[in-house]
């Protein structure tokens, strides 16, 4: 009997030891979660959109196991805990990136930027030179106006910058480049049409 | 005997183990998770926010059901139910995934279709400036207006919906304030007492041509026309260039605007700085009272004087003049035998109203 009870009480205490030592892996969760709002934070949601839903979705992968295991008798959380740490790693390496590619973008707006300025640039030295008399007075004066357009929509390349919308200036100024080179082809078409030039 | 009890027992648990295999976890799982992310590319989250949200709900309730499943020894596994669940699911996200592309088509023929009016009354507006000669304000608008709507082009291209309305909204302010400008120079001829009196301006002078057995000649500033008419009759109808501020009634000097009113020819030269040349006698009694009257209501400068030496004349009618009316130096090998020193010129606005015009303006497409 006093053996029986020996093995009864070293019974229990191997249960317990198995059902109930192994915790949820609240430190590595929250670091993982933490790890992607910062990320998120960095700007991730606007610069690697993709890479950051795949991250909550290995979180939440993570979580089903968490959630797994915490419903067994007996739990191991190891994997949970594996693949929670995959997350954090993968949330610290993504956030590490996303400076540069604010870097890339901001680099390519500027970039677009002083294209589109040296597109203005080229069409106002072009009207400036025209021969503005009969014949291409009306047509010159239109462009000048065209180009006033342009100057103004220009201004607005900088508060886009200024606002971190990279994106945004960039293709405003890629647009606004595209429409100064056409004036500067009518303008130019503008000056064979007096120079007799073809 | 007891050992050899014990040992088949351990031996029978062991097989079990061994052999007894849990079932797999069924393929709609794995399927459903791409399915999910297939609805997030897709922007789901944007364009069926709510149905999304539902989604979503049901996949977390399908996905506890399987962790439960899953938590369970794998000898009483069942995931019966589970596949069950995900397989609605799977229709559940198959229909909300056609709700999205058919709201995101639905966006696209929306904003394609309010870009496209835009588009309509941009080019009615570039059309009008290139007729009348009236550049900026309108066309600094417009070139604005040109700018965004290239960017909403882009948008629509890369099906960035969500970003188009507040862009579309900003080309329709620059619309309208290329319009507000358009409008403040046509203001005048949408004056229904003001066409009036052209178009009786212009009658007088065909039944005085008519009476008289002479020659007149009548300018169009709106329609861009000159009409030459001989004993009432219209025998010749050109096209005519006016210059920036052609379509104003001329005040003073300097105005580059195009007197209206009643004329005659006073000289005719044929060795003009523009080919050839017919001046007419602007000032006429009517301007000299206009002018003083303006002057002394304070709308002009002390300095500002009445102006003259308005002329017919070639050089071209794609040409800006300063006031004067410009035609081809071959309608002016036509026109100038046809007319003598003497000859009326009659200057009107327009002889219809301009009042459809900027109808149709405000409302493109109809």
């Amino acid at each position: 009997m006093k053996k029986f009870s020996q093995f009864l009480v070293l019974g229990i205490f191997v249960v317990g030891l198995f059902s109930s030592c192994a915790k949820q892996p609240t430190q590595a969760i929250d670091a993982a979660k933490a790890a992607i709002e910062a990320a998120t934070k960095e700007g991730a949601s606007v610069y690697a959109a993709d890479e950051l839903k795949k991250l909550n979705d290995d979180l939440q992968a993570a979580m089903d196991e968490v959630n797994t295991q915490g419903k067994k008798f007996f739990k191991k959380f190891g994997t949970a805990k594996e693949m929670l740490v995959k997350v954090q790693t993968d949330a610290d390496a993504l956030k590490a990136t996303i400076p540069a590619k604010i870097e890339a973008a901001k680099n390519a707006a500027l970039q677009a930027q002083t294209e589109a300025r040296t597109a203005l640039d080229e069409a106002t030295a072009l009207l400036d030179k025209a021969p503005m008399g009969k014949g291409t007075k009306a047509d010159i004066m239109a462009m000048k106006a065209d180009l006033a357009g342009l100057e103004t929509s220009f201004a607005e390349i900088q508060t886009a910058i200024d606002g971190a919308d990279y994106f945004g200036a960039s293709a405003k100024a890629a647009t606004i480049k595209e429409k100064a080179t056409v004036v500067s082809d009518q303008v130019k078409a503008a000056i064979e049409k007096v120079t007799g030039k073809r | 005997m007891k050992t050899a009890l014990l040992a088949f027992a351990l031996s029978f648990c062991v097989f079990c183990a061994s052999s007894c295999q849990s079932p797999p976890v069924p393929q709609e799982v794995e399927k459903v998770k791409s399915q999910e992310n297939d609805l997030w590319r897709a922007g789901a989250p944007l364009y069926a926010a709510d149905d999304y949200s539902s989604y979503l709900e049901s996949l977390r309730l399908a996905r506890e059901k399987l962790i439960k499943q899953n938590a369970r020894l794998r000898w009483f596994r069942d995931y019966k139910e589970i596949r069950a669940d995900y397989i609605v699911l799977l229709a559940q996200g198959d229909s909300l995934l056609a709700r999205v592309q058919s709201e995101k088509r639905s966006q696209s023929r929306d904003f394609s279709q309010r870009l496209g009016r835009l588009e309509d009354s941009m080019g009615k507006i570039r059309a009008l400036t290139q007729l009348m000669n009236e550049h900026a304000p309108v066309r600094e608008s417009l070139a604005r207006a040109e700018v965004v709507t290239r960017e909403v082009q882009i948008l629509l291209k890369n099906e960035k919906y969500t970003e188009l309305a507040p862009k579309l909204d900003m080309v329709d302010r620059h619309i309208r304030q290329a319009e507000e400008a358009l409008f403040s120079i046509l203001a005048r001829y949408a004056d229904d007492t003001q066409v009036a009196d052209w178009r009786k301006q212009a009658e007088d002078t065909i039944a005085e041509s008519r009476r008289r057995g002479t020659t007149a000649v009548l300018v169009n500033k709106l329609a861009r026309t000159l009409t030459l008419l001989k004993k009432g009759r219209e025998v010749a109808v050109y096209e005519i260039g006016l210059g920036k501020y052609g379509l104003s009634d001329k005040l003073y000097a300097g105005d580059e605007a195009t007197p209206e009113g009643r004329y005659r020819i006073v000289k005719k030269n044929s060795q003009s700085r523009y080919y050839k040349a017919l001046l007419i006698d602007y000032p006429n009694d009517s301007d000299k009272r206009r002018f003083a009257l303006a002057k002394k209501r304070g709308l002009l400068s002390p300095g500002a004087a009445i102006g003259g030496l308005i002329e017919i004349h070639g050089g071209g009618k794609d040409s800006l003049t300063n006031g004067c009316v410009g035609v081809e130096n071959s309608v002016m090998d036509r026109l100038f035998p046809e007319v003598a020193v003497g000859t009326v010129v009659t200057i009107i606005g327009s002889l219809e109203s301009a009042a459809k015009l900027l109808s149709d303006l405000r409302n493109p497409g109809s």
